[in-house]
């Protein structure tokens, strides 16, 4: 992991480079009618899918960028083309100075991938079974494979079920061990395609601060993606946004909150069940004497609200909207604006 | 390490699983065992019975219907040790999009497909089954075996496995097309030339013969080897190897334009199961 000497580039280069890269896969479409069964057959509609288009993309070494993106945006096909499954249709892909496609096996053994639904286990196997395998099909040095296994025992606290049935593992557990497999080789730069799906709230943080602690500690390049903004906002400085197969957005998330306003909840508690006139602010609803708004404070500060409000204020609560809302809100933005240019 | 080694120590890996698969309960182990040898009298007790009633089948006497079937267990062995966890069955591995954990690993495509399906213990039962039912209708025949004729035995043995393993790489890459549609197709090419692999095919129109030499190559999986070998008919016994070449050059050429393929669409399905398990 970005040890001296492993490799010719310094800490500071670009990792991943995605220059002008096209990804367009073809779909077969079928009509339903019957008299349509020739044609569904010798000349069907082809349907042509722009999963990425003219995406440019640097990531430099040793930083957590999250990869984000309603779903069918071209997310998981960035890992693809990264993990040297897919090849692009145009453009170039280079990391780590290589060509996935081209260098395929140099390239692999320098990068880590996991996909969330997916297992590197051997099902009917002890987890300590695909560790030795591990070992033999990437070839790491017995003195390296010790060291390591010491190190992701301790960081991912696998040795609780090194000696179990990968099949018997809970999602936590089988995800934790999925991970540690994966730094065994101590690669340069994770790839992690929603390694977080379905495991619970407890296994999530474990998994978190382990990504996070591998990163400030052996300083490993890291590429997320996931659909729990709040996580994507607790682990990574950078978001790059996708959209429709574009680059929609590439910042650190107080940008992203400033582009799309600095969306916030306000609660008052008054002394009358009807809530206080105040213009700026968007009414959700009341319950009892407690009112609740939306508002940007980048347009309207609190002080000038609350001078509007007539009535005597009992308390007051505000808080910046989940950054899960501010997402929900910038998708529907994007889905405006093209039904907007369609129309 | 040179490419040999590298095999080894991956086959090596993969025969310590399979020991500590087939070693984890007793019970488990024991049952594993006589199930297997059980179905692989029973895949070869019909045509046996029938050589036993007619006292052979053909220009063939029993004893060399038996070694015949004994170079078929051998040949069904040889695939179950080599190539499991659905290497055989590529179009699974391919229609299930499982691919891709080939691709991510630090090795050629080749080696991968080589090493991962060998089961050296549990799937050995149909070689060691296949290995006595030959050795004895050797004793029988009272044959005198050369070194000679066991090195063309043994090439003829390789050509045979090749021919099937290159049958089901060949219609198992219309998967990569077709991955819901084909992902049995490999399952279903294999089942043919394993039904059929045991018979005598003497006596078949010239037009049928010519397509289970060609089209259909399921003669020569043991029937077409094993006349050569016991001095049935004359004595052609590079025409095996040669046909194990053709073959293989044809898999290779469909399994490579699969993968250039899959290279540019990937797989819009995953299912988990197969290739681990």
């Amino acid at each position: 992991m970005n040890k001296p000497g492993r490799n010719a580039t310094s800490a500071g280069d670009i990792a991943v480079k995605l220059s002008e890269v096209d990804k367009i896969f073809y779909q077969r479409q079928r009509s339903e009618k019957i008299q349509d069964v020739f044609k569904n057959l010798f000349r069907p509609n082809i349907r042509e899918i722009r999963a990425l288009q003219k995406v440019d993309l640097r990531i430099r070494r040793g930083e957590i960028v999250a990869y984000a993106g309603p779903n069918g945006a071209g997310k998981s096909t960035t890992v693809k083309l990264l993990s040297s499954v897919l090849a692009p249709t145009s453009g170039s892909v280079q990391c780590l100075g290589m060509n996935p496609m081209k260098d395929r096996v140099q390239y692999v053994k320098r990068i880590g991938v996991v996909f969330g639904q997916r297992t590197e286990l051997w099902w009917d196997q002890p987890v300590a079974a695909s560790f030795e395998w591990k070992r033999v099909v990437w070839e790491i040095p017995r003195a390296r494979y010790d060291a390591m296994l010491g190190f992701v025992k301790d960081l991912l606290g696998i040795g609780e079920f090194f000696n179990s049935l990968a099949r018997q593992l809970s999602l936590g557990q089988k995800m934790r061990a999925d991970l540690a497999l994966m730094l065994m080789h101590e690669p340069e730069i994770l790839f992690l395609d929603e390694p977080t799906i379905g495991v619970d709230v407890l296994a999530k943080r474990n998994i978190l601060d382990f990504i996070k602690n591998l990163n400030r500690e052996k300083g490993v390049t890291v590429m997320i993606t996931s659909h729990d903004m709040d996580e994507l906002e607790q682990l990574a400085g950078r978001i790059v946004m996708i959209d429709k197969g574009r680059i929609a957005f590439d910042g650190d998330f107080r940008q992203l909150r400033r582009q799309f306003g600095d969306r916030r909840h306000l609660t008052i508690e008054t002394a009358s069940t009807s809530p206080p006139r105040i213009s700026g602010v968007q009414f959700i609803g009341s319950k009892g004497n407690r009112h609740h708004f939306t508002f940007d404070a980048a347009q309207t500060p609190i002080p000038t609200l609350l001078a509007q409000v007539q009535t005597r204020i009992h308390d007051i609560e505000t808080h910046r909207m989940p950054i899960d809302d501010v997402i929900a809100d910038m998708y529907e933005h994007w889905d405006a604006n093209r039904e907007g240019v369609r129309e | 390490m040179n490419t040999l080694t590298k095999l080894i120590a991956r086959w090596r890996v993969q025969a310590y699983l399979d020991f500590m698969w087939m070693t984890r309960d007793f019970r488990f182990f024991f049952i594993n065992i006589v199930s297997d040898i059980i179905l692989n009298l029973a895949g070869v007790a019909a045509v046996f019975l029938l050589a036993e009633r007619f006292q052979g089948i053909g220009p063939w006497s029993r004893d060399q219907i038996v070694f015949l079937l004994g170079y078929a267990a051998l040949v069904r062995g040889l695939l179950d040790m080599g190539f499991s966890y659905n290497v055989l069955h590529i179009s699974r591995r391919i229609g299930r999009g499982q691919m891709d954990h080939l691709l991510v690993q630090p090795q050629p495509l080749w080696m991968g497909l080589l090493a991962e399906g060998f089961m050296p213990f549990s799937g050995s039962w149909s070689l060691i089954a296949g290995m006595g039912i030959t050795a004895w209708a050797i004793h029988q025949l009272g044959m005198a075996l050369t070194a000679s004729w066991w090195l063309i035995f043994f090439c003829n043995l390789v050509a045979s496995c090749a021919i099937v393993l290159a049958f089901s790489f060949a219609w198992g890459s219309l998967a990569f097309w077709a991955p819901v549609a084909a992902e049995e197709i490999s399952s279903r090419a294999v089942n043919f030339m394993y039904q059929l692999k045991s018979f005598p095919l003497d006596g078949l129109s010239a037009f049928m013969l010519a397509n289970m030499l060609t089209v259909l190559p399921v003669g020569f999986v043991a029937w077409y080897p094993c006349r050569q070998l016991l001095g049935i008919a004359p004595s052609h016994l590079w025409h095996t190897p040669l046909v194990a070449m053709v073959f293989s050059l044809i898999a290779w050429v469909a399994f490579k334009k699969g993968m250039q393929h899959y290279e540019q669409t990937g797989s819009q399905r995953y299912l988990g199961w197969g290739h681990r398990s």
